[in-house]
């Protein structure tokens, strides 16, 4: 099983090895295809792992699906640092946790550079690309297997990494190196502070492996520093408020690179952060409730911003965030394997969105805008009704996937009972009626109806089946196929085999525990909040009998996106930009520009003067020679 | 033994060895500078000798044929280069040849 | 020092004349205008110098002296000479006029450290020297050294004087087809 587990790390690593050095005697499609065979074969190793971990003797109840003892396996290839006390191994963990996320991140990344090969067929720089994409997906899985904080924190900096290199990867479009470098900081913020964290921790534990860092007993004070940092971390990667700028922006990458990086894996990374190291936060248990609060309130501003967006993606971008959210939401409140479950799902049904957005995108020759698309659906009937499921299943329409995952999420808020977990539940159900309204806002604009005059003038057919290259229309399909019955596998209030299969690494809270009523009422709730959410875009958008309530104000608060970007504008940027401006007039051009001059100048002048020494006259170099000599012996006769 | 002590012999040696150094810092001819070296060399050469005697040691001796080799090799040399130098017509002047002024 | 016996009157008289006329001749060669003339007082010193390496029972060394100094390396200082002709020192050019009075400075303050550093030790560790053994300095025994005891320095020494024979051939020899040397006049 551990030989699955580095399998699955190297493959993808090998692969990106591959393409460069195969550079340009590579063919292009080749390199798509290296790509993509190493991350299937990642996807082997994973699944090897996970057949490993299963362990050799199920242990059956009555309904609620076999339980199996699945034991975690530390395995280490070779001492990595080690200063003193202190030494850390290339280490990978293989358990219930990192197996799940393993299959989740080379599997869903599989298909993912698969539909690339389609959607990136022709770019002048194709190679780069897979290379660097592959590099992610290796990135990715050393962050999930890390047997210990810091080759965790070493595949947390190199995703941040991929993710720049993906974002900015159209280098000659300003607004994508903007982006890239934006996502970069705010990366590098959260990168500090899980740094912060582990500093901490090394000092008390002189340690960073799992094992030492969870049963440390600090003081409050110390283990709740300790948790924030790993928080700021886990915010800053999945773009929860305060650091979630980056991500709306950063669908200037690829279409692939959004399903991949920005949708199904890497902005997940937090919520697997938050499980896999939940100890910490559990006794610290206020900055976990204040991580649920940050998904409360992200995924309420992230659902609220995205009912004004008219970019396709963005749309998307912001429900990614609030989906988010929920998974905070539920790995804040404790409830782990339902943030986990909802990370898995949630992967399955946005990239399938981001997918069929770029089917979409690819077919209008890069037309973003979803006010000129109408009447897609007509001439993309495939695309259509795959998007249709995703849509659906974002909702939480049973029997899509979301509505498994989301309402156990909903539900633990309602199963803690106290007040902030009644407004968690409620802001779990506006946010359920919120994902109705954008998704099928989305939806209206962009599908049913008579196609629009720009639809017909622009729409090409693509591939055999005029939809686009068999690599894309395949993975579309699986991922439609998967975020319908997806969710099938844990139904909380009748199997979970999920939350068992989790339960080693990362149990429910019993606090966090939902009963089968709170199951029942909340999944009422947020099925008829989602369904309200639909009937209003249905009346405002595809009927248009209900005009779009005239409120200036909100919608300017919405379109500036809440004024984040401005207030950090003027509390970070203005500053430092005036700051590093007088630095430069009163400092670098006088003292550090002038330096250059004055140096250069003052060695001309003492170089001129020794020059005059150099008289090319041999005597003169014996001179000096004979009074180095005399020196010299000078020297000795004194030390004697 | 008999004569003077070894020191006597330093002596002869440093005044051989300074006038030649005196020669070779003070003369433009590059064939005076050369029998100046040797001058020199000689004054290193009778140190040696005379070193050798004073600890019984053979290795002085054995040091002093050699330098004298090596006198003779940087004759030859020297010797091949006052021939060039002729040769080309340029002056026999040490001051004049400075090719290699910085 | 005790000036007892004839034998030392004598071998006094001889160190003291061979001493002179070692320092007068080397003087004298770097004082002459004509290089023959310098060469001529070189043989003096040699020969002087060998007298002292005989008191110094450095017999074989002083056979060296005379045959290979005196007889190779004069002779080919005097053919050279003998070459580029009776060319009178050049005319003072240029070049720093402080460079006299600073050698006469560095060799000064050379010779006069030197004297201090023999003088500080003459009463003590240069003082006294016991007597040698009969075979000290003999031919016999000196090849012994050179072939038994100090062969890789016997041996890059024949092969530096290859060298350098070599050198001087390439350097005196006619057919070059270098560029002639432009001679730059210092100003």
């Amino acid at each position: 099983m551990t030989g699955g587990a580095w399998l699955c790390l190297l493959a993808p690593l090998g692969g990106t090895i591959a393409i460069l050095l195969g550079g340009n005697r590579l063919p292009r499609v080749a390199a798509g295809w290296i790509a993509t065979s190493s991350v299937f074969v990642a996807f082997a190793g994973a699944v090897w792992a996970f057949i490993g971990v299963r362990g050799p003797q199920p242990t059956c109840g009555a309904l609620g699906g076999c339980f199996y003892p699945p034991p975690g396996e530390l395995t280490t290839a070779w001492t990595w640092l080690a200063s003193g006390h202190f030494s850390v191994g290339l280490q990978l963990l293989v358990d219930p946790l990192s197996t799940v996320m393993m299959l989740i991140v080379s599997g869903v990344g599989g298909l993912i550079v698969l539909y690339s090969i389609g959607y990136m067929h022709g770019d002048p720089e194709e190679r780069r690309y897979f290379a660097y994409i592959a590099f992610f997906v290796f990135s990715m899985l050393l962050l999930v297997e890390g047997g210990n904080l810091l080759m965790l924190l070493v595949g947390w900096g190199l995703v941040g990494l991929s993710s720049y290199l993906l974002i900015g990867f159209w280098h000659e479009r300003p607004s994508a190196v903007q982006a890239a470098k934006k996502a970069f900081v705010m990366n590098a913020f959260g990168d500090a502070t899980m740094a912060l964290a582990f500093f901490i921790l090394i000092a008390h534990t002189g340690s960073l492996s799992f094992e030492s860092a969870f049963n440390v007993h600090l003081s409050s004070t110390t283990q709740s520093l300790v948790a924030l940092g790993l928080l700021g971390g886990a915010a800053a990667k999945s773009a929860q408020i305060p650091l979630q700028t980056w991500l709306p922006d950063a669908m200037e990458g690829p279409t692939p690179v959004s399903a991949l990086i920005h949708a199904a894996t890497m902005v997940t990374a937090g919520v697997y952060l938050i499980a896999r190291t939940h100890p910490i936060f559990e006794q610290a248990r206020t900055v976990e409730l204040i991580a649920a609060g940050i998904g409360a309130l992200t995924l309420l501003v992230a659902g609220l911003i995205a009912l004004v967006q008219t970019d396709i993606k963005r749309v998307i971008a912001y429900s990614t965030m609030s989906q988010i959210g929920y998974m905070f939401l539920g790995v804040g409140v404790g409830a782990y394997s339902s943030g986990m479950f909802h990370l898995m799902t949630h992967a399955f049904f946005k990239a399938l969105l981001f997918m069929t957005a770029g089917l979409a995108i690819h077919a209008l020759s890069g037309e973003q805008d979803i006010r000129k698309m109408r009447g897609l659906g007509k001439l993309m009937p495939f695309t259509k009704w795959c998007f249709l499921a995703g849509a659906l299943a974002l909702v939480g329409i049973p029997p899509f996937s979301g509505f498994f995952s989301k309402d156990s999420i909903i539900a633990s808020a309602a199963a803690l009972g106290t007040w902030y977990g009644w407004i968690f539940w409620l802001c779990g159900v506006a946010g359920a009626l919120l994902t109705g309204l954008y998704t099928f806002r989305l939806w209206f604009l962009v599908f049913p109806g008579e196609p629009s005059a720009f639809v017909q003038e622009h729409h090409h057919k693509e591939g055999r089946f005029g939809e686009g290259h068999w690599t894309m229309l395949v993975p579309v399909g699986v991922l439609a196929v998967l975020a319908t019955v997806g969710g099938w596998l844990q139904w909380a209030p009748l199997w979970h085999p999920f939350t068992n299969w989790l339960a080693p690494a990362a149990s429910t809270l019993a606090a966090a525990a939902p009963t089968n009523t709170q199951e029942y009422y909340t999944s009422a709730a947020t099925v008829i909040a989602g369904l309200v959410g639909i009937a209003i875009a249905w009346a405002i958008y595809s009927e248009e009998r209900v005009k779009i309530p005239y409120a200036p104000f909100a919608q300017r608060v919405l379109e500036n996106k809440f004024y984040f970007d401005a207030l950090y504008d003027r509390l970070f940027y203005r500053p430092a930009a005036a700051i590093a401006t007088d630095l430069r007039i009163d400092f670098e051009e006088p003292v550090i520009l002038q330096t250059g001059p004055d140096l250069g100048e003052t060695t001309l002048e003492a170089g001129g003067m020794v020059r005059r020494l150099q008289t090319g006259f041999l005597r003169t170099y014996v001179l000096f020679l004979a009074f180095g000599a005399a020196a010299v012996v000078l020297a000795f006769l004194i030390a004697k | 033994m008999l004569g003077p002590d070894t020191a006597w012999y330093l002596v002869v040696a440093a005044f051989l060895f300074g006038i030649g150094a005196l020669g070779v810092l003070i003369r433009r001819n590059p064939l005076i500078v050369l029998l100046s070296l040797e001058l020199m060399l000689n004054g290193g050469n009778l140190a040696l000798i005379a070193f050798s005697r004073h600890f019984h040691n053979g290795a002085g001796q054995i040091f002093g044929l050699t330098v004298m080799a090596v006198a003779a090799s940087e004759v030859c040399v020297g010797l091949g280069l006052v021939v060039a130098i002729n040769r080309k017509k340029l002056p026999l002047d040490v001051d004049r040849l400075s090719e290699l002024r910085g | 020092m005790i000036v007892a016996s004839a034998g030392n009157v004598v071998v006094w008289m001889v160190w003291l004349v061979a001493g002179f006329s070692c320092l007068a001749s080397g003087v004298a060669v770097i004082s002459f205008r004509n290089p023959f003339f310098s060469a001529l007082a070189l043989i003096g010193n040699l020969a002087s110098l060998a007298v002292m390496y005989l008191l110094l029972n450095a017999e074989f060394v002083a056979a060296a002296q005379v045959l290979v100094y005196a007889g190779a390396v004069v002779v080919m200082f005097l053919f050279v000479i003998a070459y580029v002709g009776p060319r009178r020192e050049e005319p003072w050019t240029g070049g720093p006029s402080w460079q006299t009075l600073g050698a006469v400075l560095a060799a000064g303050a050379l010779l006069v450290e030197i004297v201090v550093a023999i003088s500080l030790d003459a009463g003590h560790s240069l003082g006294h020297d016991g007597k040698v053994g009969p075979t000290f300095g003999s031919p016999a025994w000196i090849g012994r050294l050179f072939l038994v005891d100090h062969l890789l320095a016997f041996e890059i020494t024949s092969v530096v004087l290859l060298i350098a024979a070599v050198g001087g051939v390439i350097l005196g020899s006619h057919v070059r087809r270098v560029e002639p040397l432009t001679s730059e006049v210092a100003d």
